[in-house]
């Protein structure tokens, strides 16, 4: 079969002519069992996992429950959550997924090996790429299989009544709620304040007065150099014995927040501004508009939109260092999801309260992530000029 | 109203150094109203920064520039005034991305000279004409060729009624089959009389069009003369070794 025979045969669906060429079996088939191979090991584990969960396949042993106890300072025993660790535990040392494992493991290394021995041979684009996504894929699945088997082979128990306790977390819905709402808050507030502290750093840092810009540099390199796990107590105790103005707690950690966030932010829209090509100013200027009104007409609305992707990285980063309001002592009512996930911890020693935790930073994050990745992707392909 | 000896654009023992890159050194030069002054010259001896004096983008080290009666250097002169009399169109286009052709065009006669949007939008259409691109008014500069960007820039100088235009190698980053209507634009200009300063290697363009040729190099001024004079004997020996390169 020649290369332009192959070619010439085949069309897209959008009519336009695939160049990619035609496949055959063997290709074929090492790409179905990478893929069946990946879809075992992660779909197959997930449905053993969901099948104990609801038929609780077997109900509980009394070891298991011996194992789940947990002893409290009072001479109480807490086996809270037992059933569902139970069954995470069994479903993961179950000879089911024993076998899934195996063949998981067998099929995706057969893909894998036959995968690299036939590549190069392959007379058609699509018949190498079946190849070589089939060997990828089938090495994937064989290592997340080992990687598992290996997790198995170790105190499952432990770790699953540690991390995966779920039902402790029932008694505390309303703790969980108000921790991630005030986590947000901290977030939005002293992104916005940022934002806003940020535009007036930057206009102040790229003036060509010296005595202006060095001001606005010196704070910006102070909040950029210093960790904010230390500015946080510094400035509660500054403000708090220094100008004896006593605030929230809270609202002392918002006011950090902001200004650090400020100093990123203020580097942000520097960059911004600074990236947009000299002649823009030049044009502008030419024109008889004053300084700021080639800021204000020309450059900055350039500038805004490159900043954009950055200021959402920025959030992204400022959701989670929130949790570094640790170090000064809330109370119940202002702790935010990490302070949450610690008072949980603290009363139970159990750290399933930060995996929950964990899923909740995600449950925001991701969505931004992704959100970040396509605004970025939209301006860069969009038409260089419109807004 | 003019300068005391009937000159439009007069500067006086301009010196210009970057760090320690002397780039103009002692440039006398004196433009009348209605000439055409045709700068040419090897790369880097300074045609731009000369050019980019006269409306003050860089501001000379040394020396004066006097324009239309007032010494624009003096540091009580408001420059954004100034400026709005003289046009300048850029190598690069620098047509502001992010707006339609008409409003690179409105933007300024609004915000700098305070006019009304209909009124701007009136000279803005006027200015497009006069240019043969009335159907690209609200376009975006990115779905319009070189030459029509450039065509786009002469016209938002042009709409501030300048009484100079300075053209920095306008032709210079455009596809050959395009130089053609972007020149056609400054020679009809030229024929409407207004007084322009043009740096160009367009050599066809400063033998036809110039009124004036000015030589530099080294950030002198080495030959100033009639265009065709300079073109058929050259006197100093870097002209003649540039032109028989460009020639
Ligand atoms: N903004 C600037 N900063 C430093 N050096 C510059 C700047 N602009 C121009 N120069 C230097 O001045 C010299 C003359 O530049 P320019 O006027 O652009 O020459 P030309 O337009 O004749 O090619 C060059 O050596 C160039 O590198
Ligand atoms: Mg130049």
């Amino acid at each position: 079969m020649s290369r332009a025979s192959v070619t010439d045969t085949l069309k897209r669906s959008d009519g336009r002519p695939d160049t990619r060429g035609g496949t055959a079996p063997l290709p074929a088939g090492i790409l179905i069992a990478g893929i069946a191979a990946t879809l075992i090991a992660t779909v197959g584990t997930l449905i053993v996992q969901l099948v104990y969960a609801w038929g609780g396949a077997g109900g509980m042993t009394p070891g298991c429950v011996q194992e789940l106890t947990i002893k409290l300072a009072g001479g109480e025993e807490l086996v809270n959550g037992a059933l569902g660790v139970c069954n995470v535990v069994r479903a993961v040392i179950s000879p089911t997924q024993s076998f899934l494992f195996w063949v998981a493991l067998v099929v995706g290394l057969g893909a894998a090996v036959a995968g690299l021995i036939f590549y190069r041979s392959m007379p058609t684009r699509r018949m190498r790429d079946q190849c070589i996504s089939g060997a990828v894929l089938g090495i994937q699945s064989a290592l997340l299989v080992i990687f598992l088997m290996w997790f198995r082979s170790g105190n499952v128990f432990d770790f699953a009544r540690n991390f995966l306790n779920f039902a402790l977390l029932q008694d505390s819905f309303d703790g969980f709620v108000r921790g991630a709402k005030n986590t947000l808050q901290l977030a939005f507030v002293g992104e916005l304040g940022g934002i806003g502290v940020g535009l007036v750093l930057a206009v102040l840092v790229i003036s060509q007065h010296r005595v202006v810009r060095a001001p606005a540099r010196i704070y910006i390199n102070f909040f950029r150099g210093t960790p904010l796990i230390w500015q946080l107590p510094f400035f509660f105790y500054l403000l708090s014995f220094g100008f004896g103005i006593r605030l929230e707690t809270f609202t002392v950690a918002t006011i950090v927040f902001v200004l650090n966030t400020g100093a990123y932010a203020a580097e942000v829209f520097r960059a911004g501004i600074e990236s947009i090509d000299k002649g823009q100013m030049e044009a502008a200027r030419s024109l008889g508009m004053s300084y700021l009104q080639a800021m204000r007409y020309a450059i900055v609305p350039q500038a805004v939109r490159r900043v954009i992707p950055p200021l959402m990285n920025e959030f992204v980063i400022l959701i989670k260092d929130t949790a570094l309001i640790v170090v000064l002592g809330l109370t119940a009512e202002q702790l935010d999801i990490f302070g949450y996930a610690r008072q949980g911890y603290a009363s139970s020693f159990n750290a399933t309260f930060f995996t929950a935790t964990a899923v909740a930073y995600l449950v925001v994050t991701l969505p931004l992530i992704r959100l970040v990745n396509y605004v970025e992707e939209r301006l860069r392909s969009g038409m260089a000029g419109r807004v | 109203m003019p300068n005391p000896d009937g000159s439009l654009v007069k500067l006086e023992k301009i010196h210009k150094w970057f760090g320690q890159n002397h780039v103009l050194n002692g440039i006398d030069l004196t433009v009348q109203p209605k000439n055409v002054v045709v700068i040419i010259g090897p790369s880097g001896s300074g045609k731009s920064t000369l050019l980019r004096t006269i409306n003050l983008l860089e501001e000379p080290t040394e020396g004066r520039v006097l324009f239309d009666g007032k010494d624009i250097t003096d540091i009580r002169t408001d420059v954004n005034e100034v400026r709005t009399h003289i046009g300048i169109v850029f190598q690069s286009f620098n047509l502001f991305p992010h707006m339609t052709a008409r409003r690179n065009i409105t933007i300024s006669l609004r915000k700098v000279l305070g006019k009304s949007e209909e009124e701007a939008d009136e000279i803005a259409m006027e200015e497009l004409e006069h240019m043969g691109l009335p159907e690209k008014a609200d376009a975006y500069p990115s779905q319009l060729s070189g030459g029509q960007q450039q065509r786009i820039a002469i016209a938002r100088a042009l709409a501030m009624r300048p009484k100079l235009m300075l053209f920095d190698e306008v032709t210079s980053a455009l596809d050959p089959e395009l130089v053609k209507e972007v020149l056609d634009a400054m020679i009809r200009l030229a024929e409407e009389g207004m007084t322009m300063v043009v740096v160009t290697h367009e050599m066809g363009f400063a033998r036809e069009v110039g009124t004036r040729l000015i030589f530099t190099d080294g950030g002198r001024i080495v030959e100033d003369g009639k265009p065709r004079e300079i073109f058929d004997a050259p006197q100093d020996e870097r002209t003649k070794s540039f032109l028989s390169h460009v020639l």
